[in-house]
């Protein structure tokens, strides 16, 4: 199954990338064997989010930007309002990037 | 309405408008010549607030907020803008989306601008008897409520399609210039009121 590579950029993409560059670096780990755990990651993340979060968020604020191309919509927003089911948040600019998943299956 | 408002501040000129009452411009459609090969996935990528998805529509859609408008630019160059209300603001929108692709690096020129389609809509603000009026023009009318609710007249001069709703509200389409808009109104508003429906 193809994956994105979106979540890589994300707090828990970052710190396996980090710590898997430290381990290539000291030769506990080979090169190929790192890449196959970012490739592995990418599709628990596309897994987890499909089958373990149930939690809904909103996101409301004003479109500054948006745009759409090669499939990616991506949409900045100003003053916007994040709301979950037990609390809110306002962020004065946000970027959202978003891939259609539907694209993987095919 | 916006249109009564303005209206009632600006004096309705009679000799123009013998009804009263004054169209209000609705959407603009023009056309120009970029006059120059576009990269439109480049395009997309560089400039805000554009969709380009080739496997549905093969122009990159874009859209500014002054004037609020959308356009439909092509790799041939050619380029359609929409949504303006009124020709002026349909030019300065066409030459701001001109300045974007010019900005991106293109040699974008401004060639062979044209208003193509000019709509208006106005309210009469009595109601219409569609059957009757549709009786009598014929040769103009088409009256299928069961398909669509309004009567479509299409007048011959000035070419001009007109939507007439029981409502008394009115949608003019089809004009290069606003004079045709205007004048297919007046020439329609003496039919209207003939056709005024009594109310119970």
């Amino acid at each position: 199954m193809a994956t994105f590579e979106l979540y890589r950029r994300s707090t828990i993409g970052m710190c396996l990338t980090e710590t898997l560059d430290e381990m290539v670096q000291n030769g506990t780990l080979s090169p190929e064997l790192a890449i196959q755990v970012l490739v592995q990651f990418d599709k628990s993340m596309t897994e987890a989010l499909e089958t373990q979060v149930k939690s809904k968020v909103s996101i409301k604020g004003h479109l500054h930007t948006y745009r759409f191309c090669d499939n990616v919509w991506t949409f900045i927003l100003q003053d916007a309002l994040f709301k979950n089911e037990d609390n809110q948040e306002n962020v004065g600019r946000v970027k959202i990037v978003a891939c259609d998943s539907k694209l993987l299956t095919q | 309405m916006a249109e009564q408002g303005l209206e009632g501040s600006q004096p309705v000129d009679l000799q123009k408008h013998p009804s009263g009452i004054v169209p209000t411009l609705q959407n603009i459609v023009s056309t120009v010549n970029l006059d120059c090969k576009l990269e439109l996935k480049s395009i997309a990528l560089q400039a805000r607030n554009a969709e380009f998805n080739p496997k549905r529509f093969a122009a990159v859609i874009m859209r500014i907020r002054e004037p609020k408008t959308t356009a439909l630019i092509f790799a041939s160059g050619k380029m359609v803008c929409t949504g303006a209300k009124s020709e002026e603001q349909s030019r300065l929108a066409a030459r701001k989306y001109a300045r974007i692709i010019q900005k991106l690096g293109f040699p974008a020129k401004f060639k062979d601008f044209k208003i193509q389609n000019i709509v208006g809509s106005c309210d009469v603000k009595f109601p219409i008897r569609l059957e009757g009026l549709a009786y009598s023009h014929g040769a103009f009318s088409s009256y299928e409520p069961e398909l669509f609710p309004g009567l479509i007249y299409r007048m011959k001069q000035p070419k001009i399609v007109l939507l007439i709703f029981v409502s008394g509200k009115i949608v003019l389409t089809g004009a290069k210039v606003r004079d045709e808009t205007y004048t297919a109104f007046e020439n329609i508003y003496p039919v209207l009121t003939e056709f005024r429906k009594n109310q119970q």
